[in-house]
């Protein structure tokens, strides 16, 4: 079978997707995207403007798909979510600098 | 293709309750998620354990399941070779409804896809009628050379979709993926289309490929930073030197190791980690690497350093 090529982007500073892109990827709707703005867990550019006009890039897709995981999965509340959210971001960027130290131990 | 015990992943009876296979799924996820897991195998448990959770916590799935079970313990030995028997899961449709959360169903077993994919796929579109398809997550993990410089990769993705005749068989789809230079850990690649179908003529949704780097042997990374140990002499390192350095993209660059250098000391040569805005660096730690002390020369050399530069870097201790 021949492979297909498609088209790729990499979602990104100069392709970032709408409110609407990441509720659908998240399997969810735009309120909820709405409620990870307010909760500060993804970044809106300005609040004020509509949620149809919002942009987000590749950290927002990441915590927002994280967030959605927590919440079926745990059955979290979204702030606490978001402290999760931001206690393992803390945690990733320290073991990374350990490692980039050579002082991790592989785990 | 092996059949999966779902309650052994969990670790619950059959009997157990909804609520027995929520707590035991909470459990193991904590112990198993990779931000905390100290098993070298927590990811492969986590996706199993994912899958597992997603049947035994719908209770239309979890019905299916056990019935397939069933028919395949009077069968026999459900170890080996297992197909789902023809038509098994006419009358079941699984509706993932809005709320159900990421379909994380492309990082799944092929034993998940053939079982419930059909089904679901049925119950989606019976479900909406006109809708956009879900988007699929993955990860594709690559090297960091490949990262930097671009790379295409081939990959496989299992999905279960309606033949001619509007029967659902498995089908393995090949994609030929462009990775663009510059990718960074904890991007997405995005496949416009290549995620479910959609029903009632409304476009497919999209496949999110998370970058994922394998480990270097050489280069660590940190955010859009890239380290790497550089071992010099200690002569390069008390009087100065220009040394030659490899970089991640494949040249050779050549640094200057400035006079009175120690080691754990950090060169910075801008710009040469990840691109972005703004662009990462590229760290160099220093290691200072002592001559082996292996003729009578390299011995006598040493004697007359100790003499020339007398040193006691114990000082700071008292002693």
């Amino acid at each position: 079978m021949h492979p297909v090529s498609v088209t790729t982007t990499v979602v990104s500073a100069s392709a970032s997707i709408d409110a609407g892109d990441l509720a659908h990827a998240c399997g969810a709707d735009i309120g909820w995207i709405v409620q990870l703005v307010e909760l500060g867990i993804v970044e809106a550019p300005a609040a004020a403007t509509p949620p149809e006009q919002w942009r987000f890039h590749d950290t927002d897709l990441q915590r927002a798909l994280d967030a959605r995981r927590l919440e079926r999965d745990f059955g979290m509340a979204l702030d606490s979510a978001a402290l999760v959210l931001d206690l393992r971001a803390e945690v990733r960027r320290l073991k990374a600098l350990l490692r980039a130290h050579g002082l991790h131990d592989g785990r | 293709m092996e059949f999966k015990d779902y309650y052994a992943t969990l670790g619950v009876e059959r009997a157990a309750t909804e609520d027995d296979v929520r707590k035991a799924y909470r459990r193991l996820a904590r112990k198993y998620h990779p931000d905390v897991s100290k098993e070298a195998d927590a990811e492969a448990r986590m996706r199993d354990l994912n899958e597992a959770y997603d049947v035994l916590r719908d209770p239309e799935k979890r019905a299916a399941y056990d019935g397939l079970a069933d028919r395949v313990a009077r069968g026999g030995d459900p170890q080996g070779d297992f197909q789902p028997p023809p038509g098994w899961d006419q009358g079941f449709e699984f509706h993932r409804g809005p709320g159900a959360g990421p379909a994380d169903h492309a990082d799944f077993s092929e034993f998940f896809s053939s079982v419930f994919g059909a089904a679901e796929r049925r119950g989606a579109a019976r479900h909406n009628p006109r809708a956009r398809g879900e988007d699929h997550h993955a990860a594709i993990e690559i090297t960091l050379e490949d990262a930097l410089a671009g790379a295409e990769r081939e990959i496989s993705l299992q999905s279960v979709e309606p033949d001619a005749e509007g029967r659902f068989a498995r089908r393995t789809r090949t994609l030929q993926v462009k990775i663009p230079p510059g990718v960074h850990p904890g991007q997405y690649i995005r496949l416009a289309g290549q995620g479910m179908p959609g029903s009632g003529g409304e476009p497919a949704g999209d496949l999110y490929l998370e970058v994922r780097i394998a480990p270097h042997p050489r280069w660590r990374i940190e955010g859009r930073d890239l380290y790497m140990n550089l071992p010099v002499t200690p002569t390069e390192a008390a009087l100065g030197a220009q040394v030659q350095v490899p970089t991640p993209t494949g040249g050779v660059v050549e640094v200057s190791v400035p006079a009175r250098a120690r080691g754990g000391m950090k060169l910075r040569l801008k710009e040469r980690g990840f691109p972005g805005k703004p662009p990462g660096h590229l760290y160099l730690l220093l290691e200072i690497a002592l001559p082996p002390a292996d003729s009578d020369a390299a011995q006598a050399a040493y004697r007359q350093l100790a003499q020339a530069a007398p040193f006691n870097p114990r000082s700071h201790l008292g002693v």
